[in-house]
């Protein structure tokens, strides 16, 4: 049962790699290459070097999983979690943002004192935000996986690989801040463009 | 009742900043110059040392003197602690030095509660605004305290101060302070202050003015107003605030008193500021005043009018642009006679410094395409998606319609160095798709075609030319500017 979660992957990443993918689908690498696989023969999906990307038949097959796992989940308990969701991601924007700017010019990092704070800030996030990611899990069994990658996120950030906070293409902080978010909005039957013009989601 | 231990804020002449924090002494500043301060109180590092030496508990003359002192707030305000009719909040701050991991500092909205919640319901006519701010309160109150506010709003408050003067021994800040070498001894301040409400009614709302322009470094003043808006509303980024201007037509008098309290700040600051005030029922208040952050064009012109309009030395001008600042002023940008010319199709918020030129692409796929046959690529979406950011990569400029300063667009150009423009609004794909465009991401603005670029000068900029020579003349030439070849570093 891995297909909805690697069209998924495919739909959030655009160009998905094996790695990737067994990332977000919390499998282990053959696994994930072995089903990205089988979706290439379906149909749903087409490769193009390492990669595999949706095709518009994988893009049908996703919304069709998507409006079937809708039916089944408690949206009333996911839409309390998202209000909560909310308010963590106006703070952790505002962290990121923290961390990239000082005094509106990009921050040169010499200052180590100011760095260390942020990431305190990230770190102390992490903690209070966790007992919500576990609730979740446990409305989505396939958010399951974001545990893991938020958890090796913020354990690089505290060994001091700074590079786990925002960027891109890796599974930083932000980066898998960003894809559960999308998740969320699309568990909810919302839109982004609705999200954005709300103020939550942009 | 000691002097020393509770102060109130703007009655006391000069506060010692050891010992009330940096919030309070900044709030006393602007009261004892006669501006509009929401009524406060101060209780002192000297009360966090007696707390911490009573084994965490209040002295019973601090409880007496905190109650009497919430009563003046209440006279003061003409609002009740915990009344249905008129409720009043207040805000609960710490005022150590500088924030530290570990220190709890701000609790907001205190003496919220079900009942309050309701009242403010009702003379606000507002039922959302009630409820998020009960709600972000709960959460601060127990992020602060470690368990959810008490029921009625003094035990709220006496917990909220236990927590926050308790927070400067947690094992958290302990750690920091050890490995920073801060003094353990200082302790924090605790300021209390009655909320104002910025959605009371049409004359009501909050905004920020910055003293003059902090991007284009313009000496005209600029800020944006939330009409209705509270608190958190403008700088959370959520809200499409107004520009100034319109407070000038909706509330001229309040804008005249704000000019004048802006001026006022900035000539006994001697910079720039940045000004958080809240309008409640057609009466200015301010909240907050510190130095603008600022763009580094404007860094240099400013520094060069403040030295014109006799607000500060020209020493203390030099000392208000640091180098890395010269030597942004120095990267490659569009070059002037090419920007007068040019067509500004689109204005947004800078989220990326830079300027650069590309061929429009609106979705991920064109932008991949256009890139992997060689062209440059501006990525123009209404907002950015996860799947968007191979396209991001792919760009050398980015463009949103809807978003502030940390969306996701803004936050991926920064970690790629990729000049950005967010929030430019809607119809903005529309109006570029098809072209080719020149995206300067450190004024937010767009441009049809494609610009010349050039390096900077001082002949360029009058005001880095000034500033070079005042250096020169002072035989403390900024590093950054040896003479005639500025930015090469």
């Amino acid at each position: 049962m891995t297909e909805l979660p690697l069209l998924r992957a495919m739909r959030l990443k655009g160009r998905l790699s094996a790695e990737a993918a067994a990332s977000y689908a919390g499998s282990s690498v053959p696994d994930a290459q072995a089903g990205l696989e089988e979706l290439v023969g379906l149909g749903h999906a087409a490769r193009a070097g390492d990669f595999v990307s949706l095709t518009a038949q994988g893009r049908e097959r996703l919304a069709a999983l998507l409006a079937d796992e809708r039916r089944s989940l408690d949206v009333a308990a996911l839409d309390t979690g998202y209000e909560e969701f909310d308010r963590f991601n106006t703070e952790l924007k505002r962290i990121v943002t923290d961390w990239q700017l000082r005094d509106g010019q990009p921050n040169d990092h010499a200052d180590r004192a100011y760095d260390t704070v942020i990431v305190e800030r990230l770190l102390d996030l992490h903690d209070r935000f966790s007992p919500l990611l576990a609730r979740f899990a446990a409305l989505a069994r396939r958010l399951s996986p974001y545990r893991d990658r938020f958890g090796r996120a913020a354990e690089s950030v505290r060994a001091g690989d700074h590079s786990y906070i925002a960027r891109p293409i890796i599974d930083s902080y932000h980066t898998v801040w960003f894809e559960l978010h999308e998740d969320l909005i699309g568990l909810l039957g919302r839109t982004r463009a609705a999200e954005a013009a709300a103020g939550r989601a942009v | 009742m000691s002097g020393g231990v509770l102060l109130w804020i703007g009655e006391c002449g000069e506060l010692d900043r050891e010992l009330v924090g940096g919030k309070a002494f900044s709030l006393n500043r602007m009261r004892q110059l006669k501006l509009p301060v929401p009524p406060a109180f101060v209780l002192t590092t000297e009360v966090c040392r007696r707390f911490h030496a009573n084994g965490g508990r209040l002295d019973d003359d601090v409880v007496e003197a905190v109650r009497q002192a919430v009563a003046m707030l209440e006279e003061r305000t003409e609002r009740v602690f915990g009344g249905a009719d008129r409720p009043l909040l207040v805000s609960v701050r710490s005022g150590a030095a500088r924030s530290m991991p570990g220190m709890m500092d701000t609790v907001l909205n205190l003496g919220l509660n079900p009942r309050v919640e309701r009242a403010l319901r009702e003379q606000t006519g507002d039922r959302r605004y009630p409820a998020d701010t009960h709600a972000r309160f709960v959460d601060q109150f127990a992020r602060v305290t470690g368990s959810p506010p008490p029921e009625e709003p003094w035990d709220q408050l006496m917990a909220a101060v236990a927590a926050v003067f308790g927070s400067w021994n947690s094992a958290r800040a302990r750690a920091y302070r050890s490995h920073h070498g801060i003094d353990e001894s200082g302790g924090t301040a605790v300021t209390i202050q009655a909320m104002v409400f910025g959605n009371l009614d049409a004359r009501s709302g909050t905004g920020v003015l910055f003293t003059r322009n902090p991007l284009s470094g313009d000496s005209e003043p600029y800020g944006e107003w939330l009409p209705g808006g509270q608190g958190e509303d403008v700088v959370s980024g959520r809200f499409d605030p107004l520009p100034l201007e319109r407070l000038a037509t909706a509330l001229p008098e309040v804008h005249a008193e704000l000019l004048a309290a802006a001026a006022t700040l900035e000539t006994d600051r001697r910079d720039v500021q940045d000004i958080e005030f809240t309008v409640e029922a057609g009466k200015l208040w301010l909240l907050q005043c510190r130095p603008a952050k600022r763009s580094p064009y404007a860094a240099v012109r400013l520094a060069s009018a403040l030295v014109k309009d006799g607000i500060v030395t020209v020493e203390q001008a030099l000392g208000l642009v640091s180098p890395e600042q010269i030597a942004a002023v120095c990267r490659p940008r569009i070059a002037p006679e090419a920007r007068h010319r040019a067509t500004v199709l689109a204005r947004g918020e800078p989220a990326c410094p830079g300027a650069s030129s590309g061929h429009v692409a609106l979705d991920v796929d064109a932008a991949m395409d256009l890139a992997d046959s060689g062209g440059d690529v501006v990525l123009v979406r209404r907002t950015t998606e996860p799947h968007d950011v191979a396209g991001m990569i792919a760009s050398v400029a980015i463009v949103t319609e809807v978003g502030g300063s940390t969306s996701h667009a803004a936050v991926v150009s920064r970690e790629l160095g990729i000049p950005c423009v967010v929030g430019c609004g809607a119809g903005t794909v529309a109006e570029l798709a098809g072209r080719e465009v020149t995206v300067d991401g450190s004024t937010g603005e767009i441009f049809d075609g494609r610009l010349e670029m050039a390096s900077c000068s001082e002949a360029e900029i009058p005001e880095l030319a000034e500033l070079a020579r005042w250096a020169r003349e002072r035989s403390d030439p900024l590093e950054s500017v040896p003479d005639g070849h500025p930015g090469h570093r």
